[in-house]
């Protein structure tokens, strides 16, 4: 009996409320969860750190963070890269200016920093909808990244324009800049993300994320049965950059220790982050993990086999396969809109009724 | 009726206890008039509503009768008039603010929340009643926790009465169509309204559907002792339900009064039944 719900009667709504309805998706998950805190840091290397851990930690977090916006509240940004940039600036701004300040704090200030920040991009979400504001969150994209670049007091007038992120510990382990160990850096997003997602999923449960989705749904009846849409659309942007900009500190200091805003921040990082969410599912938690799996290990794994078994050219490869995840992402948009989460859903409905489906 | 629901209802009289005595006006609309551009879609109506009662709006399709409910949800302004609810004098105010004063409604075209599960639907009726902010909400073990199951054992008190219980978890867009109806009705009760404006509740359903439908708004009315405004163009319906009716006819006023008196008035007879009564 692996996956049953039998004899799983709920007796309160308490128990009807849980994260995961059935005990073995509960065993399940805290197994995950015990492997990945407990037995990956003795195993983990540095290139899996740099290529495949870390990466699908922070953007894990990203897409989680567009997902409250965009999946929950119906508000669809692509100033996700400048929000990063916001977050990563405010964390290297922070650091610099705050030696002794614990690297923890600097990166949830650097949150609350974005927020606030997103929360005033946010503001014309209440005149304008769907299209006309990803045009709008694309300005705000460009504005940031040229304010970034333009005043010097951002990157502490160094003469490359770059920002690098100094040597910090916590608990005497270091975790940023580059003697930092692939265990420390892999730990520390980890327990971050971990954390993140706690309140998100606390967050959509109840009141809040109710009023989210009804704005998202249906914003006039929304507004008709008392949800403030001025207030609900601006904690949603707040909340949603308050990730994206942890995540983008994370970005900067933990995973590139060194950026420069145009290349690390661009466009095409805001586009990754809406594929992710849309890939995964929108409106979902587990969909905005799974879709930043598919698309951060999707061209790791094609790389190592085009380049690695089958021995082409690393230019050849790097064409074929952005080819293949455009057209995975087209496929899973016409095939699956409601994303992996959906794929995810329905496998569990099958397995529950396996092996007499009817 | 179960013993919940009555004892849900004694709670919410003494909630909505706000010194209006059943039979007084609860809500007055004076010298409403509104138009769209250059169209008129209310011309100078006045009429009032009286606590506990039931009070129908009639009229042919085009007569203003949602543009009416929807002045007094507070979603569009008129241009003159005043209206007063529960003894005070309305300034200019937002559709979410009335839904704080106790107004909930049902629309003509079904509004549902339609990512969301029946349940999730008739909870977000209860957000003007939910008070933990976001922090509480992040925490979510605790006061947060706490409030949700209290509102959710409302709401389900309010899923039995409307006898939805097999519905509970289904997303409400793959709802058949009389059921959406009777969620979106949930969710207009969660709200504990003091009053609670139906626009067209029963069109579109069959007789069955209809009965039952007739029959939760009595109960509601009764039983809740809830003020209702009900738009319906079952004559049937409106002469059963209603104590008193008021018709809308091209934007203006043309009878008011019990369902005997408006069946009998000429003007209405010759206006919107268009051929003599039964
Ligand atoms: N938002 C609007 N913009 C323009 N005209 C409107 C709007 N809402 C209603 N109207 C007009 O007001 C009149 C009354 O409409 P309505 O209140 O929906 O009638 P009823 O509900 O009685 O069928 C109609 O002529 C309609 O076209
Ligand atoms: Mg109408």
């Amino acid at each position: 009996m692996l996956y049953r719900e039998a004899g799983d009667f709920k007796t309160t709504y308490r128990e009807d409320n849980q994260t995961f309805p059935i005990k073995s998706e509960r065993v399940l998950f805290w197994a995950a969860m015990a492997v990945a805190f407990l037995v990956v840091p003795f195993f983990v290397n540095s290139y899996w750190e740099k290529s495949v851990l870390v990466p699908l930690l922070v953007w894990s977090l990203v897409a989680l963070g567009l997902n409250i916006l965009t999946g929950y509240c119906g508000q669809v940004s692509l100033g996700t890269g400048a929000f990063m940039a916001v977050g990563a600036f405010a964390c290297y701004k922070l650091m610099t200016a705050f030696p002794g300040l614990n690297i923890f704090f600097v990166v949830i200030l650097s949150g609350g920093v974005t927020a606030v920040v997103g929360m005033l991009f946010g503001l014309p979400s209440l005149r304008i909808k769907g299209f006309y504001l990803a045009v709008a969150t694309l300005a705000a994209q460009f504005f940031l990244v040229w304010v970034f670049n333009k005043f010097a007091w951002f990157y502490n007038y160094s003469a490359s324009g770059q920002i690098t992120a100094p040597q910090r510990e916590i608990f005497g382990v270091i975790v940023t800049g580059p003697n930092a160990a692939p265990w420390a850096t892999y730990l520390f997003c980890l327990t971050i993300l971990f954390l993140f997602a706690w309140l998100a999923r606390n967050l959509t449960r109840g009141r809040i994320g109710r009023s989210w989705m009804a704005i998202r749904d249906m914003d006039i009846a929304a507004e008709i049965i008392g949800v403030d849409p001025l207030r609900t659309k601006l904690s949603a942007f707040a909340v949603s950059s308050f990730f994206i900009g942890v995540g983008g500190a994370l970005f900067f200091s933990v995973y590139l220790g060194a950026a420069e805003v145009t290349e690390a921040f661009g466009i095409d990082k805001s586009f990754l982050a809406l594929f992710m969410v849309i890939i995964g599912g929108l409106g979902s938690v587990l969909g905005s993990f799974l879709g930043a799996a598919f698309l951060v290990l999707m061209p790791v794994l094609l790389k190592n086999i085009f380049v690695g078994s089958l021995g082409w050219p690393t230019d050849v490869a790097a064409h074929i396969q952005i080819m293949l995840i455009g057209g995975l992402i087209v496929f899973f948009l016409i095939v699956e809109p409601h994303g992996l989460a959906q794929l995810w859903r329905l496998t569990k409905e099958k397995l529950r009724l396996w092996p007499f489906p009817y | 009726m179960n013993v919940h629901v009555r004892e849900d209802m004694e709670r919410h009289v003494l909630r909505a206890d706000d010194g209006i005595v059943m039979g007084e006006d609860l809500l007055k609309v004076d010298h409403i008039s509104l138009s769209f551009g250059g169209v008129k879609a209310i011309t100078d109506i006045s009429f009032d509503i009286k606590k506990g009662e039931i009070r129908a709006i009639i009229g042919p399709n085009g007569a203003g009768k949602t543009s009416m409910l929807n002045v007094i949800n507070g979603f569009y302004h008129p241009q003159e008039g005043t209206i007063t609810f529960r003894g005070k004098r309305r300034r200019r105010v937002r559709p979410y603010e009335t839904a704080r004063e106790g107004i909930a409604r049902t629309f003509q075209n079904i509004a549902l929340f339609k990512g969301m599960s029946t349940l999730d639907n008739i909870m977000t009726g209860r957000i003007t009643l939910q008070k933990r902010n976001m922090f509480w909400h992040g925490l979510w073990t605790g006061p947060a926790e706490r409030e949700e199951i209290e509102h959710r054992e409302a709401v389900e008190r309010i899923i039995d009465f409307l006898e939805i219980e097999h519905i509970r978890k289904t997303p409400v867009g793959r709802l058949p169509y009389g059921l959406q109806k009777r969620v979106e009705l949930g969710r207009a009760l969660a709200a504990e309204p003091a009053l609670l404006l139906l626009d067209e509740p029963m069109a579109g359903m069959n007789l069955e559907e209809k009965e039952d439908m007739s029959r939760f708004i009595l109960d509601v009315n009764q039983q809740y002792g809830t003020t209702i405004a009900l738009i319906e163009h079952d004559m049937g319906v409106v002469m059963d339900l209603s104590d008193r009716v008021v018709v809308l006819d091209y934007g203006r006023k043309i009878g008011d009064g019990t369902p005997d008196e408006v069946r009998n008035n000429k003007d209405v007879i010759d206006a919107y039944l268009g051929v003599p009564h039964e």
